[in-house]
Formats: structure tokens, C-alpha cells, sequence
């Protein structure tokens, strides 16, 4: 992976953008992604199935991970097994 | 719905309803509008924990998406030079600029008018503002509660004196969402004489003149006459003077309101309509001066009236009565009324954390008789990369603006 690339996942239809983070293996579904996808889709591991949403930044923990969705699918996107999370904006909290 | 705006990019650096509602429309007309939003916070109406009383749920936002859907989102701190040169190398690209932040603020990130000119002098910059960009309270901000609603004289009209103080504007966003559209109207001729005279404008729209316009006819009357028009104390019965214009109470508490201007030619169908055909020849009603000077009597036969039947009974009933009457509808009901959506009032949009979709309220105006077709709001910061590498930003300067924190 590289910033500024694209990978697609080897089990859905899931394409993210590398936003941050280099020399890791990006899981999707429970399998790597890679940079041509695969052209016959295997299966997603159910512990990685809770999908991915289009436009949503993906973090690691640590910082050092950011991808962007640019096309979702049913795999959950992972590093080394763990699953990353959104990352949201932090607006100040307002009331009328 | 046509795409009258494709072609268009409008560079929108504003937050909340009123100057945001001017890109939805835009955007829904066609126009590709770029919205920029602060790297960490996003825009500001993002934040709303609670809106109208209500509690927001984080996941799923209207009142995010009403005044941006069909954007895409460009996070830049543009209190940073840094950033500054990013909205300048968008700015470029633009045909509008759009904005609502205040002339202090606009002065000392240098995005005035004088900055956004120097890189593109054909743009259009568009100004929202509380109270105009001219006069002692140029650098005074508001929203549509205290400029529009307050301020702007409406609270004041619409609370009858008996009440004892004014009600509040009741509807969230109800004076941006009109201002909105005024901006976008604007901008639109704008455009049109840009396109006839190769002439860039500058155009204002403030939440006060957007109260003063939709209150003209009040203002104009009460400046010639030195007096002014307010509501009465709800009640079931006639207007003093014209007893087809009031609302009257159903048997189950719903309420139709009678507005026949008019009444003259109407006389016949409504006493009919009211199961009190024999009330068009008597003499104090059947002529439209006796009506209008016997008000007081017709007002009270009519209370009985609709008193008899349930609100579903008139709703039905009155459709073939010739003058003008309408069922008092909530904003809920109203997002069944089968003409409202017979007309594409409502369309859809996917929900960005999934589920089912978000419905959302068209702008007033159609082309083609055709539907709007656009897409959901934007995540914020969602096109950061894509539109900077669009422009043509090397990667190697992205990630160096972001290390600066200038862009998310």
C-alpha cells in the first residue's frame, strides 16, 4: 500500500484510497486487498462482514492508517485482524 | 429535473442553513458545488444535539442534509495561509463564490472580495449576512432567530397581543431556508448577465432583508397608513368585516381555514356547501356588502356549522366549493398530502451510514415537471484527495498540507 493509491478487495466490491500509511497489508472480508481486485470474488470471512459505506475515512488505532471508501461492499476493512473504525468529524456541540 | 446549472462551480465557504440552502439549490439545479468545511470540526450544523427540541441522531441528519445535499466536501483550515492558497487555487476554477462568514473575518483570512477577484476577476461573489454588508451592524452576525424572526418585525406581526410576548420563529431554519433561496435567485441573474455582458456582480442577501421582502406588503401598508396589520387571538369564527375569510372549528378540533378574498361570487356555493342553501337569499347575506356588514351574524351561523362535523367530513366536503379554503395541515401531515407529493415535493437520498433512506424536501422551484436527482450530503472532509487531485495537486503536496493541518 502507498498514499495516493487505490486497492480493491479480493472478496467484494469494496475500492478504498490510501490516504496515510504505507508497507501494511490492508484486509477486507477477511481477506488482502490489492491493487487489481480479483476478477472471481472468494468469500468473506464472517467475522469480517460488517461492510463498508462509501465516503467513510477508515483510521487504525495508532494514527498512522487512514484509507477513504470510495466504493462499498459487505467486507469489513482490517489490519493484522483488528477491525479499523470510522473516523468522524468532532463538531462543537450546538442547540437551538 | 434539467440540469440548468451544469457547468457551474460555485466554491461555498459557509456554515449552517441560510448561505449553505443557496448550494443545495444550485447543486440540485445542476451546478457542481464545492463546500468547505473545517478539517476537524466540519461545518458547524453538524454539531446540533438537539434541533426544534428534538434529539438529533449523529448517524443520520436532515438538517445536515437539507442545506447540503449534492455537494461534495473540501476540508481547509482557512485561518492558515496555507489554506488560504488551496480556496485561491479553487477559486480559480469557480464561476461563484459563496459566502456567510463576516467582513472582519473575510478581511483577515483574505478571502474579501478584493482577494478572490485578484485570482479570478470574472467570479461572482455572493455574500449571506445577518443584516446586509452595508451599515453599523455589518460585522454583526445572527441567525434567522434574531435577524429574520425578531429583528426582522415577524414575531412581533404574527403574535397576537393578547398573548402577552412573541412567539418564536417555531420552525428551524425557517428564515435561512427562504434567505437561501433569495441567494440562489440572486446568483442565478447573476450568472444570466455575466453570460449577456461578460460583467461580474457582487450580490448581497441578508436574513433582515429576506424578512423585510416576505413582510413587504405589511411594511409598505404600514408605512403609509402609520398603522399595522398583527394576528388575532386564535378563534373559531369570521374576520371582522369578511366572515369567508377566519378559521372555523370542526367537531373533533381539526380547523379549515376560510380565505374566499372575494366572497361576492361565492355566496351561493358556500351557504350550500355549509348545509344552509336558504342563507343565500336572505337579505343580510346574499349581496356581498350585506355579507361583509353582517359579518358578525354569518360568523356565528357559520361557528355552528362547522361545529356539526368532524375535520375528515370538510376536508371531503369542501372540495367543490368554488371560493378558496384550506385543511390546517401540521408539517407532519403535509408529508402525505397527496398533492404536495403528486408534485415531487419530497425525494430521496441514501443514508451515508446505511439504512433506510433519507427523505428530503424539494426546493420551490421544478423544471420540466420532472423530479430532483441528486445525491446525499457530503461526509465532512469526504472529498479532500479526490477534488485536490482533480485540480491537479501532485500527492507529495497534499500530504504536505496535511501535515501542516491546512487540509483533512
Amino acid at each position: 500500500m502507498k498514499p495516493g493509491t487505490k486497492l480493491k478487495s479480493t472478496v467484494c466490491n469494496t475500492e478504498v484510497m490510501v490516504i496515510k500509511g504505507s508497507g501494511l497489508v490492508v484486509e477486507c472480508g477477511g481477506a488482502p486487498m490489492t491493487a487489481e481486485g480479483a476478477a472471481d470474488k472468494g468469500a468473506i470471512n464472517p467475522d469480517f462482514a460488517g461492510g463498508t459505506l462509501m465516503g467513510k475515512r477508515y483510521v487504525n488505532e495508532e494514527g498512522t492508517v487512514e484509507l477513504l471508501c470510495v466504493k462499498a461492499g459487505e467486507g469489513a476493512l482490517a489490519i493484522d485482524g483488528k477491525v479499523l473504525p470510522t473516523k468522524d468529524a468532532k463538531p462543537l456541540p450546538s442547540s437551538d | 429535473m434539467a440540469q440548468v446549472m451544469k457547468g457551474v462551480r460555485v466554491l461555498e465557504v459557509a456554515q449552517f442553513t441560510f448561505v449553505p440552502a443557496a448550494g443545495a439549490i444550485l447543486a440540485d439545479w445542476g451546478a457542481d458545488v464545492i463546500k468547505i468545511e473545517h478539517p476537524v470540526r466540519g461545518d458547524t450544523q453538524r454539531g446540533f444535539i438537539k434541533l426544534g427540541g428534538i434529539e438529533t441522531d449523529p448517524n443520520r441528519c436532515p438538517f445536515v442534509e437539507h442545506p447540503n445535499r449534492g455537494k461534495r466536501s473540501v476540508g481547509v483550515d482557512i485561518s492558515t495561509p496555507e489554506g488560504m492558497e488551496v480556496i485561491y487555487e479553487l477559486a480559480k476554477t469557480a464561476d461563484v463564490f459563496l459566502t456567510n462568514y463576516l467582513p472582519n473575518q473575510r478581511q483577515k483570512m483574505k478571502f474579501d472580495i478584493e482577494h478572490i477577484r485578484a485570482v479570478n476577476p470574472n467570479i461572482i461573489y455572493a455574500r449571506g449576512s445577518a443584516f446586509g454588508d452595508k451599515g453599523p451592524d455589518r460585522d454583526v452576525g445572527g441567525f434567522d432567530g434574531t435577524a429574520f424572526w425578531n429583528r426582522g418585525g415577524l414575531a412581533d406581526a404574527f403574535s397576537p397581543k393578547e398573548l402577552g410576548g412573541p412567539i418564536s420563529q417555531g420552525v428551524p431554519a425557517f428564515g435561512d431556508s427562504i434567505g437561501g433561496m433569495n441567494i440562489a435567485g440572486g446568483i442565478a441573474a447573476a450568472l444570466f448577465h455575466r453570460a449577456q455582458t461578460g460583467e461580474a456582480t457582487e450580490l448581497d442577501v441578508s436574513l433582515l432583508s429576506t424578512a423585510w421582502w416576505a413582510a413587504g406588503t405589511s411594511i409598505d401598508m404600514g408605512i403609509e397608513t402609520n398603522q399595522i396589520m398583527g394576528n388575532r387571538m386564535p378563534q373559531s369564527g369570521g374576520n371582522p368585516g369578511n366572515p369567508l375569510m377566519g378559521n372555523y372549528y370542526c367537531a373533533d378540533g381539526g380547523v379549515i381555514n376560510m380565505c374566499t378574498l372575494t366572497p361576492g361570487p361565492h355566496i351561493k356555493s358556500f351557504f350550500q356547501h355549509i348545509g344552509k342553501p336558504e342563507l343565500a337569499d336572505d337579505e343580510r347575506f346574499s349581496e356581498v356588502k350585506a355579507l361583509m356588514q353582517n359579518w358578525e351574524a354569518a360568523s356565528e351561523i357559520i361557528v355552528a356549522a362547522f361545529a356539526e362535523k368532524d375535520f375528515k367530513y370538510w376536508r371531503e366536503h369542501l372540495k367543490t366549493y368554488s371560493g378558496q379554503w384550506a385543511p390546517v395541515q401540521s408539517l407532519l401531515d403535509i408529508a402525505t398530502d397527496e398533492q404536495a407529493l403528486a408534485n415531487d415535493m419530497l425525494f430521496e437520498v441514501e443514508s451515508a451510514s446505511g439504512g433506510d433512506p433519507i427523505k428530503l424536501v424539494r426546493g420551490p422551484v421544478q423544471f420540466n415537471h420532472e423530479p430532483v436527482k441528486t445525491e446525499r450530503a457530503p461526509l465532512a472532509s469526504e472529498h479532500t484527495e479526490l477534488v485536490l487531485m482533480e485540480l491537479g495537486m501532485e500527492w507529495d503536496k497534499i500530504e504536505e498540507l496535511k501535515e501542516k493541518g491546512a487540509i483533512a
